[in-house]
């Protein structure tokens, strides 16, 4: 007699509930996660003026999701390899994609709440307002530029194996990132600088999500950021795919 | 025999690392209601040899079939009929004993109501530990999870890797009755282990890897019985008396393993 195979949809719904239950329960990194955005809304109070909304908030939401897409996603994925996690879950009846696909479904929830707790920032804290569109595009180009950020965690956790280098190896990308990002857009580095800079996957998430914020701004510029971004996205998830390992032992 | 009479059958397995040739051509078969146990010095190709019948690693050659389905041609189907325990602690340390059942209750298709929850719960004697976090288990309890885990969806093989390393005496022998238990009801079961106490007690038949190789398979006792001659057993042996641990020594030598 045949065995009875689980559904797909039934297998993704229970590893969604007990990916999203352990999500909650590590909402303390999640707050940590937020807090940067909100410091940096808060000091940019007096400035916001000569900055532009759209600025700020693009800033806070691209900052927002390196450390989504870096340090949350890679290391639970590192983590939970190192503990077998993963190896458990292979030996069951199901495909090994509906794994990550629900871990990937959490992260893109975790984006799209980040956006909005940085739009409610930003209008309680610096009263910065979008039009509807703006708001709508924002949570399209937020999630193209997570895309972009969970590939690269992709990479890290497909090149490195323990997760205590997997830990450190995100954050200093996180604060490279953070660093050379902001003062790099600003010219304070120098005019190469802030060229790579626009071109790397800081520059061109934040232009897309910038553009998507105030829509009548969108020009080739933005295209080709848009298209550079995909691209980013693409490529950091192939070659995280191809050389993650599921078991590190 | 027909190999589709077997539970398990496993035929000329060669799994490779790299260069390294960690199993070599190994060949064996479990029949229904038996307890196959699986002995091997560290680093002999125990491991490597469940996880390839797991569908955990893809052997070079060979084949792994499982109640009749191929473990490469059909994963689901054979993984739908296998329950497995595996080495190292695998659950989310933040999820709850229950919430763990119910998670695993889906993957394997099992519809499990509060009452089926209980009863697993009172079995493995967890009653109060249901809203626990995993993590804050001790081994034994984390161990009584797992098995309670590799054996809810009724499975047809059990695969144990090492289950009673960490444990103490008293959650050994639950183990061990466990296990005869699931004999009792017509599940395979097959374990590695380094405890030949273990084999002896609870093993229907046993085989011994070493260096990637099969070197024997028998009953316990047959194993003892044909190897009693053996000069390297006698050497072995340190009380006279020719024990499951004698022939194991003197059949892989007694030199460490990394």
């Amino acid at each position: 007699m045949d065995k009875h195979i689980p559904t797909t949809a039934t297998v993704l719904n229970s590893l969604l509930r007990a990916d999203l239950t352990t999500q909650w329960r590590n909402r303390r990194s999640f707050v940590l996660v937020l807090l940067v955005p909100v410091i940096i809304l808060i000091s940019w109070k007096g400035v916001i003026d000569k900055l532009g909304g759209a600025f700020a908030l693009s800033s806070c939401i691209t900052i927002g999701l390196v450390a989504t897409g870096l340090m949350g996603y890679s290391n639970s994925i590192a983590r939970d390899r190192d503990k077998g996690v993963f190896q458990r879950l292979r030996v069951a009846p199901m495909p090994s994609w509906c794994i990550m696909a629900s871990r990937l479904i959490v992260q893109l929830l975790m984006i799209t709440l980040l956006t909005v707790i940085v739009f409610i920032a930003g209008n309680n804290i610096d009263h910065i307002t979008l039009s509807p569109t703006g708001y709508a595009i924002t949570f399209f180009t937020a999630i193209i530029g997570g895309a972009v950020y969970l590939g690269l965690g992709q990479v890290v956790v497909g090149l490195i194996q323990n997760p205590e280098t997997v830990n450190s190896t995100v954050r200093l990308i996180y604060f490279v990132f953070i660093i050379v990002g902001m003062f790099g857009e600003f010219g304070i580095l120098g005019e190469q600088v802030k060229e790579m800079v626009k071109w790397s996957p800081y520059g061109t998430v934040k232009a897309v999500i910038a553009a998507g914020m105030l829509p009548e701004t969108w020009n080739g510029d933005t295209t080709t950021s848009l298209f550079v971004t995909i691209g980013y996205a693409v490529l950091f998830s192939v070659i995280g795919i191809r050389k993650f390992k599921w078991n590190n032992k | 025999m027909n190999r589709n009479t077997y539970i398990l059958s496993v035929e000329g397995l060669n799994v490779y690392y790299g260069t390294f040739h960690a199993v070599h051509d190994v060949s064996f078969n479990v029949l229904p209601g038996e307890i196959f146990g699986l002995l091997g010095p560290n680093g002999a190709g125990k491991t490597s040899t469940l996880s390839a019948i797991e569908g955990l690693l893809k052997p070079r050659s060979g084949s792994v079939i499982i109640s009749g389905y191929d473990i490469r041609e059909k994963p689901l189907h054979a993984r739908a009929v296998i329950g497995v325990q595996l080495q190292a602690t695998s659950f989310q340390p933040e999820l709850t004993v229950s919430e763990i059942l119910k998670l695993y209750a889906g993957v394997y298709g099992v519809e499990l109501n509060k009452e089926k929850l209980q009863a697993i719960l009172k079995e493995i004697k967890l009653e109060d530990a249901a809203g626990k976090k995993f993590g804050q288990l001790s081994g034994g309890q984390q161990q009584r999870v797992s098995l309670a885990i590799s054996t809810m969806h009724n499975p047809k093989l059990v695969l144990l890797d090492e289950p009673t390393t960490g444990l103490d005496p008293q959650s050994r022998r639950q183990l061990w009755e466990r296990m005869e238990s699931m004999r009792e009801q017509g599940h395979a079961v097959l374990l590695t282990t380094h405890s030949m106490e273990e084999a002896e007690a609870v093993c229907d038949r046993v085989a011994i890897i070493d260096h990637g190789r099969l070197i024997a398979i028998d009953t316990p006792q047959a194993l003892i019985e044909n190897n009693r001659t053996n000069p390297e057993v006698i050497k072995a042996s340190r009380r006279g008396k020719i024990t499951l641990e004698d022939v194991f020594i003197g059949l892989t030598g007694k030199a460490i393993r990394s």
